[in-house]
């Protein structure tokens, strides 16, 4: 009894000692929370409650501060809290966000077209938002919903981040990437992309319309649908073989309505960040048209060796002509001499043949040599615009009598200034032309205009025909080297352009006018031949002879131009024959006196212009004029000799009264 | 040979055996159970268990352990078991709870 009062008392005592310290406790300020012995639940002091405010200030501090926009939304998306960033965000007060639905501060329609619009457990959308001074505000918005104790929605958290900088950034990415678009859209160049598999991925408009599809319908096409087998090969070939790149070569590709195509083709293979073939890029370059000058370019390239042929054999080719043109000539004369007849005599025709056939071997070889020839080659005198019409016609006559009536209309012109021969072949060139523009059987129902008048300064030669005109588009190129409206073959195109050289060289100009099926118009404009220069030009008077026959020396290795010289002056003059310059040298030296001295140009040995210097040098008092023939093979020295000299030159082959017309005009 | 090592490892029975009542993270109740494991690592170390229980969350353990007010700490083991209330910043204190028979 005494023990057990002993342990009660001693319990009670340390109950007691326990309240103590609990009072203590208490007072202090050391106890959070008691237990209420009424409901058996436990209560917290004043002072933990300020704590947990102080816990929940905490949070909130974290709230306001972060750089996110946070916000609840209830059950109706209504705001019941907004953070400061949010309301920054929006651009609105926190009092009039909270209480206003969500879809009050998004885009028109941006909501309901966002998952937000279900009732999804969390969603992330990007969403555009419209701030209060109207500005957009692109944003991140993540929604979570709040549940309560019982697991029910009791609401919406939403968390907002900027994304205008991210959408700026994208728009500036998407402006690039136009950029980009706009110049591989507005290239030249078709460009296409493959895959691996060499399937099109990419096509520009370009390529596609050089092969005939629209681009959209390209894609996911093998290129085996327009590269044509060699084209394929090569591309395959050099695709498999590893390189980065390939070409540019030329191939061809085939156009979706199975017509061929020629290309230029550069690739590049396409890898990937690991090194794997991902396809590979090509640029396609529409070669047609170089294709096509390139071979004009070797029709050129032969025309001019032909040129350089025909330069080259001229003399060879000129000295004998001259020989069979002068001896026609005089068997011709000789012959009607001495036999009378009612018509022409089968011999008069068989030379009257044998002369038009010389006539066109004269002429083959000049217009040969165009290809060679130098702009200075030609010195222009005073020409007579209508003889040299008229002589054009009649040689382009055959080309017109089939296809169109002539009608000639020439006005009073003065002279022109030009070369007479390359005028002709002007001429000659547009007649023709004029006529090959009309059909061959219908020569009544069109006709060929030729007409001269004077313009100011300038005469004007105009060609028209009534044939079918030149395409606008043509009539751009219609000067243009190696451009020809012809078939393959008909012709180089090369005529118009010559013809357009040869006039600006005689400072005059060559135009073109026409109305597609209404014909073509060509005028020549040629500037007035220079009367005060000719004058001057002019040879000199002739030699004054007191009653006797001239004597002429004729100085040529070849013996029978000068023997053909010879017969067609004999008449006329005592013509003396030298076989070389020294020859003549030594017989004017030993006291002979000519009034006129014919003289090859180029001879072996001593040339024609040793010669006149040494005459001009030891014996100028006998001699009265000195005339130099050429056969066309001029060297750039005997060129400029030429133009010094004050007296016309003779070119072979001549035709006799060509030559007797020249020595009359020196000797008298 | 055997059972000797394993005796030898055996983990020893901790010589003290504690329960702290707290009211969730009120500053008292914070502040004694850093205190209490101060004191234990210091005076007791590795031969106690200290059981931290939330008044809040366990209303009805507390009610059975006889706890008006928290942070209550409690002695279970070794007997008998005795209780210091506040905020055990006073050390000397516990420390004499905790020897006290």
């Amino acid at each position: 009894m005494t023990t057990t009062a002993r342990v009660q008392g001693r319990v009670l005592a340390q109950r007691l000692a326990e309240a103590q310290a609990t009072i203590a406790a208490l007072l202090s300020g050391q106890i959070d929370a008691v237990i209420d012995p009424q409901t058996k639940t436990p209560v917290l002091l004043a002072k933990a409650q300020a704590s947990l405010r102080e816990s929940e200030e905490r949070y909130r501090r974290i709230v306001e501060t972060t750089s996110e926009g946070i916000g609840t939304l209830d059950s109706e998306a209504k705001f019941t809290f907004v953070n400061r960033r949010l309301s920054e965000l929006l651009g609105y007060p926190t009092e009039q966000i909270v209480g206003s639905p969500l879809s009050r501060f998004t885009r028109p329609a941006a909501l309901s077209e966002s998952p937000l619009g279900a009732a999804a457990a969390s969603a992330e959308v990007e969403l555009g938002f419209v701030r209060h001074d109207g500005s957009e505000l692109w944003a991140l918005l993540k929604a979570s919903p709040i549940l309560d104790a019982e697991g029910n929605r009791a609401g919406t958290l939403v968390m907002l981040s900027d994304r205008t900088r991210h959408r700026e950034d994208a728009a500036a990415l998407r402006k690039t990437e136009e950029q980009y678009r706009q110049i591989v859209e507005a290239t030249a160049e078709g460009i296409m992309k493959v895959d691996s598999a060499a399937r099109l991925v990419f096509v520009n408009r370009r390529l596609a319309a050089m092969l005939g599809y629209e681009a959209a319908a390209m894609l996911g096409l093998s290129v085996s649908a327009f590269m044509t087998s060699p084209g394929a090969q090569v591309l395959a070939r050099s695709l498999e073989g590893g390189r980065a790149r390939m070409g540019p070569v030329d191939t061809t590709f085939r156009r979706k309505d199975g017509t061929e195509l020629a290309v230029n083709v550069a690739a590049t293979a396409l890898f990937d960040a690991e090194g794997r073939d991902v396809g590979s890029l090509a640029m396609v370059r529409d070669v047609t048209e170089r294709k096509k000058l390139e071979s004009q370019l070797i029709v050129s390239d032969r025309m001019a060796s032909v040129g350089t042929l025909a330069a080259g054999v001229a003399h060879e080719i000129n000295n004998p002509l001259a020989v069979v043109i002068a001896n026609l000539d005089y068997v011709g004369a000789e012959s009607a001499s001495g036999i009378v007849t009612d018509g022409p005599s089968e011999i008069q025709v068989a030379l009257a043949d044998a002369v038009e056939a010389a006539e066109r071997v004269r002429l083959i070889v000049r217009d040969l040599k165009i290809f060679s020839r130098a702009p200075s080659d030609d010195p222009t005198t005073a020409v007579n615009v209508r003889t040299l019409l008229e002589s054009s016609l009649r040689m382009g006559w055959n080309e017109i009598r089939h296809r169109a009536r002539l009608e000639v209309s020439y006005g009073t012109v003065p002279d022109v200034e030009a070369n007479e021969a390359r005028l002709g072949q002007v001429f000659l060139n547009l007649i023709v032309n004029a006529a090959q523009a009309l059909p061959e059987g219908r020569a009544e129902a069109h006709r060929i205009d030729v007409s001269t008048r004077l313009e100011g300064e300038r005469v004007v030669v105009t060609v028209r025909d009534t044939g079918r005109g030149i395409a606008p588009e043509d009539l751009e190129r219609i000067f243009d080297a190696f451009f020809t409206t012809k078939g393959a073959g008909a012709g180089a195109g090369l005529g118009l352009t010559i013809c357009q050289r040869l006039v600006r060289d005689m400072d005059g100009e060559l135009t073109v006018e026409s109305v597609l099926g209404k014909g073509a118009t060509f005028r020549v404009f040629l500037p007035v031949a220079r009367p005060a220069e000719r004058a001057q030009r002019r040879a000199p008077a002739p030699v004054a002879i007191a009653g006797r026959r001239p004597r002429i020396l004729v100085v040529d290795d070849e013996p029978m131009v000068r023997q053909a010289v010879q017969r067609i002056l004999a008449k006329s003059y005592d013509v003396v024959g030298a076989v070389s310059a020294k020859q003549a040298l030594a017989w004017c030296a030993s006291g002979e006196h000519f009034d006129l001295v014919l003289c090859d140009l180029m001879m072996p040995d001593m040339n024609g212009m040793d010669l006149h210097g040494e005459l001009g040098r030891t014996c100028a008092s006998r001699i009265g004029r000195m005339l130099f023939m050429t056969g066309g093979a001029f060297t750039e020295p005997a060129q400029r000799f030429l133009s010094q000299l004050e007296e016309d030159h003779l070119e072979k082959p001549f035709s006799p009264a060509t030559l007797r017309a020249i020595v009359e005009k020196y000797v008298g | 040979m055997g059972k000797v090592i394993k005796k030898k490892r055996k983990k020893p029975a901790p010589a003290l055996v504690l329960r702290l009542y707290v009211a969730g993270n009120a500053p008292n109740s914070v502040r004694a159970i850093t205190n209490a494991r101060a004191i234990c690592d210091e005076h007791y170390p590795a031969r106690y268990v200290l059981e931290i229980v939330d008044l809040i969350e366990h209303p009805d353990t507390a009610m059975a352990d006889g706890i008006i007010v928290t942070p209550t700490l409690l002695k279970l083991q070794p007997q008998p078991v005795r209780r210091v209330v506040g905020n055990l910043d006073d050390t000397a204190q516990v420390l004499l709870t905790l020897v006290a028979t």
